[in-house]
């Protein structure tokens, strides 16, 4: 009996194995989703900035470099280094920062955060400031860009009100990619 | 005949404007053409420029929708055949084409003409940020359309030379027909007024033949009447005179009256060519030679006489009647020069091809002429036109009979020569008398 009781444990072991290496092989396409998803946003956080114009006084120089600043958890990593890499806007080289502190977010140009958590401070920190907000959907906040997924696309709606009221001005070429588009009441 | 040389200078300078005029159309009409392509390439290259800046967002967002919607906006122009966007790696987005005009993998267009089409490659920028191409494609106009939409203009142009170069040839032509026809009027003028010439000296001539036919009738008549009067007065004579050789005045004085008349119809006989004539060989030359003393005593010491006698040829005339009118015309040559002056007498041997001066019925031949040239008053034409005509006289009444220069006339005449007179108020007196030459001699 013993020895039955040993060759079941065995084989349900084996069989277990055998389960979870079928659920991984069924899960890893639906996990591969999410990384694809990632360097598109990495990409299109890297592309906002030709759409945008800051105010004077935005940058120290004219060559000063434009900072992109992630707070909070990071879901896009390297990624976002990537896109970056020997990118410009006019003189300005872009730069990743990550920030430790979410009240640092006031000195970004582009503020982006996906971390609930640190969403709303971070968000506060950078209002008035010249910065443009860009957060993924389901946050309790949303930036003035909020990424969404549209079937298989990435698309993003803005809020054209609340740029304004950072003096940041958002080119209409943007404005007309947009899924929608929140403008100030006039 | 220079004028209908190959070379004619109006003709050519039309020509030359109109290859000139063709020559400024054509260039305008290249220049046009060419400002037209420029134009097409200009306005291609706007387009691919405003597609690139409309697809800037939508190639940085890889949203190809947006993208599609910017391309399909350019298919209302129907000169466009294909549009093409691409983003940074290479990837066609977005495009349309017309017909079978495959959009290319790679977008490239060097912005000219060639092979009918016009293809231009733009990058997409943003900010200085290179994003993607687009690749446009436009049908340039077809050479046969640009070339028809010039047709109206290179008409005109030819139309306008072909004009000038007509213009002026028929005008160059009309010049000539006018130079033609002006020739053509002044010889019809000349032969007019050589007919009205010869008219008048035939309508002279029938007038002397009918004057000196009636007054050659009547002076014959008249001369056998005189006749028949003075034989009875020789008989009335005879039986008058008691004593011979004492005359009986009266009728001394009757047969005086009827010698004037007698010599006066023998005048006129002579005018109307019907006096009795002797007519033999002479030499003009010489009997002029032997009348010198005779001459010289008839025109006077006021007059000078100047004689060249170059004649060699015999005429056959009756010499008395030639001596007489010789003399009739010195003594004519004297009246006209009353304050003296020069009497020119010539003779010449000529041959005559036509007539020397107003002669009808003149037959051109060998002449022996006869001239007279006096340098006194002259006469108007209207005096010379009658100066043979009988009993015409500017001498006053009483001193001539208007018979001398009729009767010379008649004489010549008869003896088949011309007469010919030449004169103008104050510039002298020319006359001629033409006789025929004869081969006889005196022997």
């Amino acid at each position: 009996m013993g020895r039955h009781k040993g060759r079941d444990l065995r084989a349900a072991v084996k069989t277990s194995i055998a389960c979870g290496l079928a659920v991984l092989a069924v899960l890893m396409p639906a996990g591969a989703q999410p990384s694809l998803e990632n360097p598109v946003k990495a990409a299109y956080l890297s592309k906002f900035a030709p759409f945008i114009e800051w105010p004077a006084g935005a940058f120290a120089t004219p060559t000063a470099p434009l900072v992109i600043c992630v707070a909070g958890a990071d879901p896009l990593g390297a990624n976002l280094d990537r896109a970056v890499q020997g990118q410009k806007t006019g003189e300005h080289p872009l730069t990743v920062r990550r920030l430790a502190e979410p009240e640092a977010a006031a000195d970004c140009h582009i503020l982006y955060t996906a971390d609930p958590l640190v969403a709303g401070a971070a968000l506060e920190a950078a209002a008035a400031r010249p910065v443009l907000t860009v957060t993924d959907s389901g946050l309790p906040v949303q930036g003035m860009i909020s990424f969404v997924r549209v079937g298989n696309n990435l698309r993003f709606d803005i809020d054209e009100a609340r740029a304004q009221e950072a003096r940041l001005v958002i080119s209409s070429k943007l404005l007309a990619l947009a899924r929608t588009v929140r403008r100030s009441p006039r | 005949m220079s004028r209908r040389a190959r070379f004619n200078p109006p003709a050519i300078a039309a020509l030359a404007a109109a290859g000139f005029l063709l020559a400024a159309g054509i260039l305008m009409a290249r220049y046009e053409d060419r400002l037209y392509s420029d134009q097409q390439i200009k306005s291609v290259n706007e387009q691919a420029h405003i597609l690139a800046a409309s697809v800037a967002g939508a190639v940085a967002f890889d949203d190809a929708k947006a993208a599609q919607e910017f391309v399909q906006a350019l298919t209302v122009n129907p000169q466009l055949l294909a549009a093409g966007v691409y983003d940074d790696a290479g990837r066609r987005i977005a495009g349309f084409t017309r017909g079978n005009n495959a959009l290319p993998e790679v977008p490239e267009g060097n912005g000219e003409i060639e092979a009918g089409r016009i293809e231009v490659a733009y990058p997409v920028t943003q900010n200085g940020n290179r994003l993607g191409m687009v690749f446009v494609r436009a049908a340039a106009e077809p050479a046969g359309r640009r070339i028809a939409r010039y047709a109206g203009l290179i008409l005109l142009v030819t139309m306008g030379a072909l004009v000038i170069v007509v213009l002026s040839v028929s005008q160059s032509a009309l010049s000539r027909r006018a130079g033609q026809l002006a020739a053509v009027n002044r010889r019809l003028q000349a032969e007019m007024a050589e007919r009205a010439r010869t008219e008048e000296a035939l309508r002279q001539a029938h007038k002397m033949e009918a004057v000196g036919q009636l007054s050659g009738g009547i002076a014959h008549d008249f001369n056998n009447l005189i006749m028949i009067v003075k034989g009875n007065l020789r008989l009335l004579r005879k039986r008058l005179d008691p004593a011979p050789g004492q005359p009986v005045p009266y009728i001394a004085a009757a047969e005086e009256a009827l010698d004037r008349a007698a010599a006066l119809t023998q005048r006129i006989l002579a005018f109307s060519r019907r006096q009795p004539l002797t007519p033999v060989p002479v030499r003009l030359s010489v009997l002029i030679e032997g009348m010198g003393q005779l001459l010289k005593h008839s025109v006077g010491d006021t007059v000078e006489i100047e004689t060249r006698l170059h004649a060699q040829w015999w005429v056959r005339c009756d010499v008395n009647q030639m001596e007489n009118v010789i003399l009739n015309l010195a003594i004519n040559a004297r009246d006209a020069m009353p304050n003296g002056g020069k009497l020119t007498i010539e003779t010449r041997d000529v041959h005559l091809a036509e007539a020397p001066g107003d002669i009808a019925d003149f037959t051109p031949g060998d002449y022996v002429a006869l001239t007279l040239r006096d340098t006194g008053m002259g006469m108007d034409e209207e005096t010379r036109l009658r100066a043979v005509d009988p009993f015409f006289t500017t001498k006053p009444l009483g001193k001539g009979t208007g018979l001398g220069l009729s009767m010379t006339f008649g004489f010549v005449r008869q003896s088949g020569g011309y007469l010919a007179i030449d004169s103008a108020p104050g510039k002298g007196t020319k006359v001629a008398l033409y006789m025929p030459r004869t081969e006889e001699t005196s022997g």
